[in-house]
């Protein structure tokens, strides 16, 4: 697998801007490890688990996570610490999903307006972080209370038509695996080997790294947080429209369940929330290990007020690891 | 140097004119009939109805739109104010109330823990109060009988599970909702025990409970996992604090390739209308909770009208009214309306006529 990123300099060290070098072969390694002990685990436990059954019940639940942890992940790198409206990002595109599908618009220009809405969201957001020179976590907690609010005024329940090709699609299977997975894969690759081979993505690990190095260098912040955020949200967008093919029927405020597994997916993947470091190619290993840990929990007999616990001990120790990186990188 | 002497003034100036202009859009969308006189001789009375205020749960809104067409065609006047799902919230609105004069209230109150602090107050102001759901003592109990509602679904599933597969049931998973406490309870319990009434002799390691928080989106993963640790099961059965849940299971067994494999009575009805139901959804149980003010204006706020108020009944057990459930079939589910199809026949229904007569097709025929 490669592990090629970026490792932005100290600040105060501009010369280094662009300097890439190997990261996250100690993170890869440290998830790959735990993933693999709770798979042994849980197959000792029970046989059963060793199953095609379990590999569907982990894929479909790593499909939407994963999406979402890639826009995470870019706000992350690039020094905007979090997107906290994540919830409104995958509904408000979800939503419309069902309302063109119900007004047999075609299924190509359902993607495309989904996807489109997305952008418009995180544009949204960047407009007021940029102009308002506000800190993201607080804007973006703002624009999500705002925009639930409004999709509650739209709309009580969606459905998605049973019949559209998109809700088949949610349906479907592709190499024995959901094809609801897949996208979150090839997103998850493309952009984790993107970032650090384009200039690009190169220039958004800088600005997270150190920004005041990066606007020395000529890069513009503005520009940056407005390309962070509208990628972020697209990927809103994409988890949106697959949201929308795997459940035939949400309310508005069923986004929020997500916010939680992907924050703790960006963290356990090594990304870190001060900006500038991080591989988003591990996020196949801990988004993978994350959606493994409800199903094991099922299989030991533990109910879900044990996987809220163990969700939430999980990202303790995540942040826990994250802070360290952090100190060992000043010192 | 900055200028200091006129910008202030101006702002209050302004701040003061779009706070009129706000109050006075406020005032023009607000509600409250100003009608009055009862062609009866009985009392015209001022209803202040706190309505749930949970924005993405349709009935709630639909309660007082019902309530709301009832005290218009008594010619009381009526009070609608927004608990917003809010224990802070529906406490103010009890004051508010009290200020009003009202001369009952009815509540629908989602945060139940300051319901003995509203009481105490309503109690003080001698303003008698009608409870929907959740009990409270002094305030005459209208509801659903979740149990009874639990076991028609879960006898009605039963009787699917026996000539289908002669109750020879691999696995029975329930999807709870923790949340709603003795509703859960009452709901998923009634159901099991509906089901056990017609199929008693499937083991009790068979039932599996997941939580699903009503909510589709957090039962599918749920319902997953609980299928991918019973793989050997071919004969499944779901029941569920509600739809939502119910059919969150169903799409996991889609999902896991077992579809044919699974069947699923849900409860309150939300998605077994419409042209996206699922096809594994054999039935659901509805509660038509948009009706509650129309029993209680007929046997409560009428009687108080005429000065004949009835026994103040506070508890699910003995409650002052019980509203009987009504399970149907996905196929006879087709015949029943919309919420708001529902709401406008409700508003203009005859007195004596409930939405069980109206709706119900066991008893609508």
């Amino acid at each position: 697998m490669t592990t090629t990123s970026l490792q932005a300099p100290p600040s105060g060290r501009p010369d280094g801007l662009l300097r890439a070098r190997p990261d996250g072969w100690g993170t890869a390694v440290t998830v790959a490890l735990a993933w693999l002990i709770l798979i042994a685990a849980s197959s000792l436990h029970s046989s059963d688990f060793f199953s095609h059954q379990t590999v569907l019940a982990v894929t479909f639940t790593m499909a939407i996570t994963g999406v979402l942890a890639v826009g995470e992940s870019l706000v992350a790198l690039s020094g905007g610490i979090l997107d906290l409206s994540l919830p409104t990002a995958l509904v408000l595109p979800a939503y419309l999903t069902t309302v063109l599908l119900d007004h047999h618009v075609p299924t190509a220009a359902v993607v495309l307006l989904a996807l489109l809405v997305g952008a418009l969201w995180g544009a949204l957001n960047a407009t007021i972080i940029v102009f308002g020179k506000l800190n993201p976590i607080i804007v973006t907690l703002a624009t999500n209370f705002a925009g639930l609010a409004a999709l509650f005024l739209i709309f009580q329940a969606a459905q998605t038509p049973q019949a559209s090709g998109i809700r088949q699609f949610g349906k479907g299977y592709f190499l024995g695996l959901p094809n609801i997975w897949w996208p979150m894969v090839v997103l998850i690759v493309v952009v984790g080997l993107l970032i650090p081979r384009t200039r690009y993505g190169r220039r958004m690990t800088a600005v997270g790294g150190n920004a005041g190095a990066a606007k020395a260098r000529g890069i513009s912040l503005p520009r940056t947080r407005y390309a962070v955020f509208i990628a972020s949200g697209v990927c809103g967008g994409l988890a949106g429209l697959i949201f929308a093919a795997s459940n035939a029927s949400f309310t508005p405020n069923e986004g929020a369940a997500f916010l939680l597994p992907v924050l703790a997916a960006v963290i356990l993947a090594g990304i870190s929330l001060q900006g500038g470091r991080g591989n988003l190619l591990l996020l196949l290993l801990s988004v993978g290990f994350l959606s493994t840990v409800p199903t094991s929990l099922v299989f030991f007999g533990l109910n879900s007020d044990w996987q809220i616990v163990f969700q939430g001990l999980i990202l303790i120790i995540a942040v826990s690891i994250d802070g360290h990186r952090q100190r060992s990188a000043r010192a | 140097m900055r200028r200091v002497g006129r910008g202030p003034g101006r702002r209050v100036l302004s701040l003061v004119a779009v706070t009129a202009a706000a109050s006075v859009t406020l005032a023009a969308c607000g509600g409250g009939s100003t009608s009055s006189g009862s062609s009866d001789g009985s009392k015209t009375l001022t209803i202040g109805m706190a309505v749930g205020g949970q924005p993405d749960v349709d009935w709630q809104k639909a309660q007082g739109d019902v309530a709301r067409a009832l005290a218009k065609q008594r010619g009381w006047n009526y009070i609608e104010l927004s608990n917003n799902g809010d224990a802070p919230t529906a406490t103010k609105n009890v004051d508010t109330f009290i200020q009003k004069k009202v001369d009952a209230v009815i509540e629908f109150n989602g945060q139940p823990s300051v319901n003995p602090v509203m009481a105490k107050k309503l109690a003080a102001a001698k303003i008698p109060t009608i409870t929907y759901d959740i009990a409270q003592q002094g305030w005459y109990f209208v509801g659903i009988d979740n149990k009874a509602a639990g076991e028609a679904g879960g006898k009605a599933l039963g009787e699917i599970a026996k000539s289908k597969w002669n109750c020879d049931v691999d696995l029975v998973l329930s999807a709870e909702g923790k949340a709603a406490g003795p509703v859960n309870e009452a709901r998923t319990g009634g159901m099991r025990t509906g089901l056990k009434s017609v199929c008693p002799d499937i083991p009790s390691d068979k039932y599996v409970s997941f939580e699903s928080n009503g909510q589709v989106s957090v039962a599918q993963p749920a319902a997953r996992d609980a299928l991918a640790a019973h793989p050997q099961a071919k004969k499944i059965l779901v029941v569920g604090i509600n739809d939502s849940g119910v059919v969150g299971a169903l799409q996991a067994a889609e999902q896991l390739g077992r579809a044919d494999q699974i069947i699923g009575w849900g409860q309150d009805g939300s998605l077994i209308t419409g042209a996206n139901v699922n096809p594994h959804l054999a039935g659901s149980v509805f509660y038509f909770l948009e009706s509650y003010p129309t029993y209680t204006f007929e046997q409560i706020l009428d009687k108080i009208a005429a000065g004949q108020a009835p026994p103040v009944k506070d508890t699910g057990e003995d409650p002052a009214v019980k509203i009987q459930p009504c399970p149907v079939s996905a196929a006879e589910a087709a015949k029943v309306p919309g919420t708001s199809e529902r709401v406008a026949q409700l508003a203009k229904a005859p007195k004596g006529k409930t939405a069980l007569d109206l709706f119900c097709p066991a008893q609508s025929g």
